[in-house]
């Protein structure tokens, strides 16, 4: 069992490592969680989570950009591919997955930078991720949505004029199942387009879209208890 | 219409009245009842688009075209067409080769897309003298993510040598771009439009953004003519930058502060442009366009200001 001032120090050094993207330092402190017992669920949420909390928190300061994010994105997949095959299933709902998410950039959008930080955000944040891809027709999401029974979609769009097919999604989806909370993102994504929209939930930036997910997950399960104790 | 005034303004100078240029794009396609994919691939289309909006719009100056996929497509990236979009990038011939294996050239007037584009400019240039007309090439770092992929993103850092190989050469065919538009077409504005580049810090703009932006700049004043360094996204952060990138002016988007914007310009002499919003505005409709325009028009002045969409 690993002591607890060297377990803060292995979380802090995997925080730091994904901030400062330092690739070689994630790998070693990735390692050393491992080799030394520390619950590869700790160091991922405590330590690689948090750090990319922190880079979201610089990316909305406007002291990190893309290439920056992009290089913490990276250090971060490097701790990942060596703790998360070591995850245990079950212990304290550790290996449980918080949801489901349905992910793509809306037909006529071939723009994923973004898509593909949100979905590692999900996957960090415990979540079982179907990406779509990008340049998705619209038909796709609902079906998809039908097909895995995830509790959340989310849409991405860079451009205005594709912006406006999250809408078409949104009724699609809706309307075969009104429960699914659908959260939207992208360049030209505002909190008025996304309530214009339809939309249940609004991600700024990587860094809140699991925030607003789970936050949204808790609301639909809420509904759902209320529902059936009625 | 105010040719003169649109001019003047990028050049950072006082105007009688603010000009007005509305950035039509593939909007044009629209008016004429055309789909995107096939305005864009025929001469006679463009103009008929071009000038229709023009006129339609009561423009001071307008771009021949809004598609920042020209060059790429001329240099042979993979790409798809839309009906009601400029078509989109996706396949990087860089992902994998370096420049010398890909055997890459900079496209001239007879290459790719430019005959097109060259025929239908000299159909607009006649038939709207009084008009401004833009040129509206791919800059370096947007056409560099093209040719590159995301990758470019991270090579500014992992790989410095490469990335500035990369931008530098964008940089070369911007330059290119530049030329035809001033001086095969007789465009009046240059505009040398980046979007990407409000991605990324202030000092790497300065690192590779900048001096790639040189030869458009050159062509552009050998010519004559006036240039103009378009930006999209929150560029807040990197537009002192943009002010000094060495162009007569610059526009941003409507998610920039446009008193903060006009601020920056007058303290460096240079035009500003935008920034009527395009999405809560124009498409949405969740603003009053008008009102939207009244704001913008007394935030801009009547020194230096292209009243746009943003």
């Amino acid at each position: 069992m690993v002591s607890e001032e060297r377990r803060k120090e292995i979380l802090d050094n995997l925080s730091e490592g994904v901030v400062e993207y330092e690739e070689d330092r994630v790998v070693e402190y990735a390692t050393a969680a491992l080799e030394e017992g520390l619950d590869p669920f700790d160091a991922i949420m405590n330590g690689l989570a948090a750090g990319m909390e922190i880079v979201g928190d610089l990316y909305d300061r406007q002291e990190y950009f893309v290439p920056e994010i992009l290089m913490c994105a990276d250090a971060l997949y490097k701790g990942l591919d060596i703790l998360k095959p070591h995850l245990k299933k079950d212990s304290n709902g550790a290996g449980k997955p918080k949801g489901q998410v349905v992910i793509g950039t809306v037909q006529g959008d071939v723009h994923d930078i973004g898509k593909n930080l949100i979905k590692m955000m999900f996957d960090v944040g415990g979540f079982t991720v179907h990406d779509l891809g990008r340049d998705v027709p619209l038909e796709k999401f609902a079906e998809e949505q039908l097909r895995t029974d995830s509790e959340i979609v989310a849409l991405s769009a860079m451009m205005t004029t594709t912006m406006m097919g999250m809408k078409k999604v949104i009724a699609m989806i809706k309307e075969k199942n009104p429960d699914v909370a659908i959260m939207l993102g992208g360049a030209p994504v505002t909190k008025d387009v996304a309530k214009l929209f339809g939309a249940d939930g609004y991600a700024e930036s990587a860094g809140n879209a699991v925030q607003e997910a789970i936050k949204m997950i808790g609301q639909l399960r809420k509904l759902g208890e209320e529902a059936a104790q009625n | 219409m105010g040719k003169q005034d649109v001019i003047n303004a990028v050049k950072g100078l006082p105007t009688e009245k603010v000009p007005w240029v509305p950035y039509s794009g593939v909007h044009s396609a629209y008016l004429i009842g055309e789909p995107a994919d096939k305005f864009l691939k025929d001469p006679d289309l463009i103009a008929k688009g071009v000038i229709f909006a023009a006129e339609r719009y009561k423009a001071d100056g307008i771009p021949l075209l809004f598609d920042l996929t020209v060059e790429a497509i001329s240099m042979g990236c993979e790409h798809k067409w839309w009906p009601d979009n400029p078509p989109s990038i996706t396949g990087h011939p860089l992902d994998k080769k370096t420049l010398a294996e890909s055997g890459i050239k900079i496209p001239g007037p007879g290459d790719g897309r430019w005959p097109v584009i060259i025929e239908a400019g000299k159909k607009v240039k006649e038939a709207l003298p009084d008009t401004a007309l833009y040129g509206i090439l791919c800059g370096p770092l947007t056409l560099a993510s093209h040719l590159r992929g995301v990758r470019i993103f991270t090579d500014v850092y992992k790989n410095k040598a490469l990335a500035k190989e990369i931008i530098d050469f964008s940089g070369e065919v911007a330059g290119e771009a530049a030329r035809i538009y001033a001086e095969e077409i007789g465009c009046d504005v240059i505009a040398i439009t980046d979007p990407v580049a409000s991605q990324i810090k202030p000092e790497t703009f300065r690192e590779f953004v900048t001096p790639a932006t040189q030869p458009a700049i050159q062509a552009t004043k050998k010519a004559g003519k006036v240039s103009s360094f378009f930006i999209c996204g929150d560029a807040t952060k990197c537009l002192e930058e943009v002010a000094q990138v060495g162009t007569d002016g610059f526009a941003i988007d409507e998610q920039l502060n446009l008193p903060y914007v006009r601020d920056v310009a007058l303290k460096h002499g240079v035009g500003f442009g935008g920034n009527l919003k395009l999405t809560l505005a124009l498409s949405l409709g969740l603003l009053s366009p008008r009102e939207d325009a009244i704001v913008s028009l007394a935030a801009g002045g009547s020194t230096g200001y292209v009243f746009a969409p943003g």
